[in-house]
């Protein structure tokens, strides 16, 4: 792998000067470092610098607060996200989707941080998460502030972070009632493979009254689509699938045609739909 | 018998499972050095000029080698015709071309050292598309046509057919034309299978070190020793004892490893640099170094309405790639069995070796057999289908039989492919002819079974050589240049010598392929090996066993005949107190107990095929074997499950049922592979998927949920204890039996593109609504 | 640019000395000679460089070797201190392996998987295990030197 310096800060503010030091590809954040470093090995990146973020302190925690609402540091492994006692009982559906990712090896590795921020489309985790309308907390130079994960991916390797700017934080706000639902992965080619369609189907119950449907189809187009229906019925899922299926802007590969991937996303957005409406209303 | 016919445990297994196995990669040569090549980013160029001075003076660059370096040498090679170059020469051929090459201190400053390196290129029209490359008037990727050195080659290959097409093979009999007149029916299709990796974890490595000017030494995990001694003595002028090849334990071949590939440019690293110099490729290097060939196969079949066979054509290409390789052998092996393990009167069977601007490709598990095996399991279950008659009635009807005359004029025996298809329908719970009826269905899933068999051929003729030397305290050395890369043959082997020696298998070790040391063998590669160098194997121990008994008889003044081996030593037949030591018949042989008793053998199956008639003797034994396969297709997303799979082989004598499984369980995941994903896709001549990241191996996920190997056993007359080669036998029939099982799932439909990716059956199945057929009718 | 840390590997603590970019495989190899972890793929797909990094399986060409500090690896040459390890011991019984290039890696896999899950079913071992490749194609021996250890574990 092509030399680079490796900068080790220990605290958020050190690593976000580090960050800003640099111009955009010169210095970069380095996490599990299970894309990245790809990326460096085959010459597509070829960095000066990489912070390496896996020594910060305490960047790991997974927390939920009184109101309900679910905090993962940004340095947490996908695999401590996917095994948390706190996101395993109150979003297991993120649970399920973590499990998904790459293999066990990588999942001890990769952060969930460092997979938002790499915004590689192709991935389980952003589209669960916007269907769970979470948000992403950066830190920089100037301070934190707060996006919507849904604002933070603009597309294939884009994200919002300005120079500088590194995610700490992903949090899921508190839910109103309950979510039921869950994430469906669909590969076209070795179960290893990334996926093709990544699709979130959630119900959110009040009592035993369905009260809004969320449908989230991930690692299809460049950034996850998220449609939501207020007093879903069972008729209104199917047109919901349909509708994500006319929305959305197929990246179109090896794993499928755009046209392909458009009939996907309405077969597999009806059969997640279907099956977290049965579990709604048993 | 004991040693044969049990599951052995590996003899291999301790250093395997503790670590301590050395691979070529874990060589660490005193002073080595690492390179690094500079490929062509082009398909196809004339290369204007190369200036290395920047790289040259990098510090920590110790040699950089160009076509320049070569001079005085002899710069192409090939193991049929010479036709590449250790670097390139005039020209580019394919992206991953070898344009310069770097040894340095450090693989970084090697990497870096690369990128220094100034080259002017002048793009070259260029052309992948097989069947396009061999039409008049496509870009001349060959100038001039090459030499073949090999005798073998120049007798049976055609090798004058003119532009891209390097080899022609045809095979053939009756007269078709009357044949197809005569038919009831007559179907045509064409069928297209794409390249694939052979996968092998171990990537290509070699480590070349100069003793002396006129030695040289290559550690390199090669399928075929002295042939890459071969090769490497007429490259660098040396006789072929000045070239020493030594194979460590070897990470997987699957025949991705049989000829060179990075040696010659390494060797030539070390000659400059002076040192030792370790060449690991990356695995994106890999890619671009070997894979299978692709190949477009069109077929037509005349057939009767009881659904005999009366007449078949066959014409197939097969996709070489920028260097021939073995491709023309190999394409020769696809041409004759082209018509499949059938009864056909009339045949014309034609297959073409072609150049294309793509990274070379080379042997394969199954070599030119599974292209055709695709096509014509695939044509059997259309005209089953088109009949109403049951698939694997159909194919019974039509199977060849022992003793049949083959198209090539040979007589054939241990001919057990009946059996091995009987196996597999039952394994499979074959109902009969309701198999291409509708088939279970719950939801949008469909379950569907199919069946396919084939045969194939050994290379033939070879040779193999082998040497036992018993030792002073009983224990024996095989000395073999056979390689040991995970099939099992050094198990195989000791069992066979073990068993003719009377001995436990513990005493028998089985060399690595040392060309210092080991004798000759043609290669690792055609699944060859148990025939042939268990032949070899068998009768060096026989010699000893010779000795020992002749030795034994004179000091215990008895009949030879009155001997026999047991105990670790000779004894007298029913008087066990009338026994010798293995010291004691030392010393009556050689006054001592010191030294040792050799056996060898030169194994040699002559034959071989007439290339003007095709006509001859094609195999020292035929490989037959049968597969089934339960699938359950989910029509709305066309993803496929794979349920049951069931593998049959008739190999002669399983000398090691545990590991002939282990080679059907191999070949089954290979094809299984091949069946749904694996395919290297390139975008004008550049790899779109030439990583494992985007080219994927099968999982033990994707591992169907239930697997059987099953074995049929008729001896052959030829083989040690009647056993006959396995590594390859199955794989061929693995992807058309799974295609014949989509194909019913979907109610009859047979897609002949591969792989059956997810997209392709939801499109075949969309055509059949829109009224496409994308079948031919008669 | 070069790092001092302190890993434990094997049961050793060592200091070690690692370059900015060396990833922990290229220490493990280069610099300590452990040569039983090996290099596949180098995009953490195939599985043949697996150590255990504080009893978790890891893709060591990916990891950075500078995140080994203050870490416990464990690579094939640390089991079985002298004997085989049982795991070891059931990959030699059920001749889960071919070519060997993977089984390092695979032993380590399945030691990993053990620690986190000591009686996996069928599902659970083919789900762990489904990231180390065997080219080979030697897996139904694997599951059943996995099955063999679980069930000791259940006499256990």
């Amino acid at each position: 792998m092509r030399n680079f310096d490796l900068l080790e800060p220990k605290t958020v503010a050190e690593a976000c000067r580090m960050l800003g030091a640099g111009g955009d590809d010169d210095v970069r954040p380095v996490s599990g470092g299970t894309a990245l470093l790809i990326l460096v090995k085959q010459g597509l990146l070829r960095p000066r610098a990489l912070v390496n973020l896996k020594k910060l302190e305490g960047a790991s925690a997974i927390t939920r607060d009184d109101a309900g609402a679910v905090r993962i540091e940004a340095m947490a492994t996908i695999h401590e996200v996917e095994t948390s006692p706190v996101v395993r009982e109150h979003l297991p559906v993120l649970a399920a989707a973590c499990h998904q990712v790459a293999n066990i090896r990588i999942r001890h590795l990769a952060t969930i941080g460092g997979n938002l921020a790499h915004g590689d489309h192709q991935s389980d985790p952003p589209g669960v998460l916007v269907a769970l309308d979470a948000e992403v907390e950066l830190s920089g130079a100037g301070g934190t502030r707060t996006l919507k994960l849904a604002d933070f991916l603009l597309g294939t390797y884009e994200t919002a972070l300005e120079p500088g700017e590194m995610v700490t934080a992903v949090t899921v706000p508190p839910v109103q009632g309950r979510l039921v639902g869950d994430y469906l992965k669909f590969t076209t080619g070795s179960s290893e493979e990334r996926p093709c369609a990544g699709i979130t189907a959630l119900v959110r119950l009040e009592g035993d009254r369905p009260v809004e449907a969320r449908l989230a189809v991930g690692a299809v187009a460049a950034r996850p689509l998220l449609l939501c229906e207020a007093g879903p019925t069972e008729a209104a899922l199917e047109s919901m699938a349909d509708r994500a299926a006319d929305d959305i802007d197929p990246i179109p590969d090896l794993r499928g045609s755009a046209d392909y991937k458009r009939h996907l996303v309405r077969v597999l957005g009806r059969r997640a739909l279907t099956a977290a409406w049965k579990e709604a209303c048993p | 018998m004991s040693a044969v016919g049990s599951d052995t445990p590996r003899v291999d297994g301790n250093a395997k499972v503790s670590g301590a196995a050395q691979y070529t990669a874990d060589i660490d040569l005193p002073g080595m050095l690492h390179a690094k090549a500079l490929r062509s980013p082009h398909p196809h160029a004339k290369l204007v000029s190369i200036d290395v001075s920047k790289a040259a003076a990098l510090p920590g660059v110790i040699a950089v080698v160009t076509r320049d370096d070569l001079n005085g040498l002899n710069p192409y090679y090939g193991a049929v015709v010479e036709d590449q170059p250790v670097l390139a020469m005039d020209r580019v051929r394919c992206v991953g071309d070898i344009v310069a090459a770097v040894a340095a201190e450090e693989r970084e400053i090697a990497e870096e050292a690369v990128e220094l390196i100034e080259v002017e290129y002048k793009p070259l029209p260029a052309v992948f598309d097989v069947v396009e490359a061999a039409q008049t008037g496509a870009p001349i990727i060959h100038e001039k046509r090459f030499e073949t050195q090999a005798a073998i080659f120049r007798e049976q290959l055609n090798l004058n057919a003119g532009g891209n097409v390097c080899s022609v093979f045809r095979a053939g009999d009756g007269d078709v034309d009357a044949g197809f007149a005569e038919a009831d029916e007559v179907f045509e299709n064409t069928y297209r299978m794409p390249p694939v990796q052979h996968g092998h974890i171990e990537p290509h490595v070699a480590a070349a070190v100069w003793e002396s000017p006129n030695r040289l030494v290559v550690h390199t995990p090669c399928q075929n020793a002295v042939g890459l001694q071969e090769q490497l003595a007429r490259i660098f002028n040396l006789p072929e004892s000045g070239v020493r090849v030594v194979v460590p334990h070897v990470g997987g071949g699957y025949g991705g490893k049989t000829h060179a590939r990075l040696e010659p440019v390494t060797a030539l690293l070390a000659r400059k640099a002076g040192r030792p110099v370790q060449w690991v490729l990356t695995r994106e290097e890999v890619f671009l170094t070997g894979r299978r060939y692709g190949a477009f196969v069109r077929m037509k079949t005349g057939f009767k309405r009881d659904g005999s066979l009366v007449a078949r054509e066959v014409e197939v290409f097969y996709d070489l790639g920028a260097y021939a390789l073995s491709g023309p052998a190999n394409a020769k092996t696809g041409s004759y069995v082209a018509s499949g393990p059938y009864r056909v009167p009339n045949r014309r069977l034609t297959t073409y070796a072609v150049y294309t601007n793509l990274p070379p490709a080379g042997p394969y598990r199954g070599v030119g057999v599974p292209h055709v095996a695709w096509a014509y399991e695939s044509e059997m279950d259309r005209i089953a289908r088109h009949l109403g008659m049951d698939p694997v009635e159909l194919r019974l009807k039509n199977l060849l039989q022992e003793g049949d005359v083959f198209v090539t004029g040979e007589s054939l025996v241990s001919v057990g492919i009946s059996d091995c298809l009987r196996q597999v329908a039952s394994g499979i719970g074959w109902r009969g002819r309701e198999e291409q009826g509708n088939g279970a269905s719950e939801g949008s899933l469909r379950r569907g079974k199919g069946v396919a068999v084939i045969m194939k051929s050994t290379t033939t003729p070879t040779a193999s050589a082998a040497s036992v030397r018993l030792n002073g305290d009983g224990s024996v050395m095989l000395l073999t240049s056979s390689t040991e890369m995970g099939q099992g043959v050094r198990t195989c082997l000791a069992q066979i010598v073990a068993e003719r020696l009377g001995f436990p298998v513990e005493r028998v070790t089985v060399s690595a392929p040392d060309t210092d040391v080991t004798p000759y063998d043609k290669s690792t590669s055609s699944s060859r090996t148990t025939f042939h160098m268990g032949n070899a194997a068998l009768r060096a121990a026989e010699e000893v066993r010779e000795q020992l008994l002749e030795a034994g008889a004179q000091a215990l003044e008895v009949d030879k005949a009155d001997m026999e081996l047991g105990a670790g030593g000779v004894r007298v037949k029913g008087v066990p107190d009338r026994s010798l030591t293995i010291p004691q018949l030392l010393r009556v042989k050689y006054g001592d107990s010191v030294g040792s008793i050799f056996g060898s053998c030169n194994f040699q199956v002559k034959g071989g095929l007439d290339p003007r008639t095709g006509k001859g003797k094609a195999a020292a034994f035929w490989f037959f074997s049968a597969c089934g396969a339960e699938v359950e297709v989910d029509v709305e997303t066309g993803k496929v499950r794979v349920v049951n799979v069931a593998t049959s082989v008739d190999v002669g004598k399983a000398i090691n049922p545990l590991q002939c499984g282990l080679q059907n369980e191999g070949s089954m995941l290979e094809a299984l592979g091949a069946a749904f994903f694996e395919e290297m896709v390139f975008e004008q001549g550049q790899p779109v998927n030439g990583t494992l990241l985007e080219y994927m191996l099968p999982s033990m996920e994707d591992h169907p949920e239930r697997f059987q190997s099953l074995l049929v056993e008729t001896p052959h007359p030829d083989g040690p204890f009647g056993a006959k080669g396995v590594g390859e036998a199955v794989i061929p029939a693995v992807v058309p039996a799974i295609g014949n099982a989509v194909a019913n799932a979907l109610g009859g439909i047979n897609i002949t593109e591969l792989p059956l990716r997810p997209e392709r059956v939801v499109a075949a199945l969309a055509e059949r609504e829109a009224g496409v057929t994308g079948e031919q009718q008669p | 640019m070069r790092h001092l840390i302190t890993a434990n590997v094997n049961g050793r603590e060592r200091e070690l000395s690692v370059k900015s970019n060396q990833t922990l495989l290229e220490v493990l190899r280069d610099d300590l000679r452990l040569k039983g972890t090996r290099e596949g793929c180098s995009v953490g797909v195939c599985g043949s460089c697996t150590v255990l990094v504080d009893g978790k399986p890891v893709s060591s060409c990916l990891m950075l070797a500078s995140n080994a500090e203050g870490r416990e690896v464990l690579t094939i040459e640390g089991l079985g201190a002298g004997n085989l390890d049982p795991v070891q011991q059931a990959f030699l019984d059920h001749q889960a392996f071919q070519c060997g290039f993977c089984t390092p890696g695979m032993i380590m896999a399945v030691k990993g998987l053990l620690n986190e899950n000591p009686k996996p079913d069928e599902a659970e071992v083919r789900d762990y295990l489904s990231g180390n490749i065997c080219r080979c194609g030697t897996y139904v021996e694997v599951m059943a030197a996995v099955e063999d250890l679980t069930r000791r574990n259940d006499n256990g």
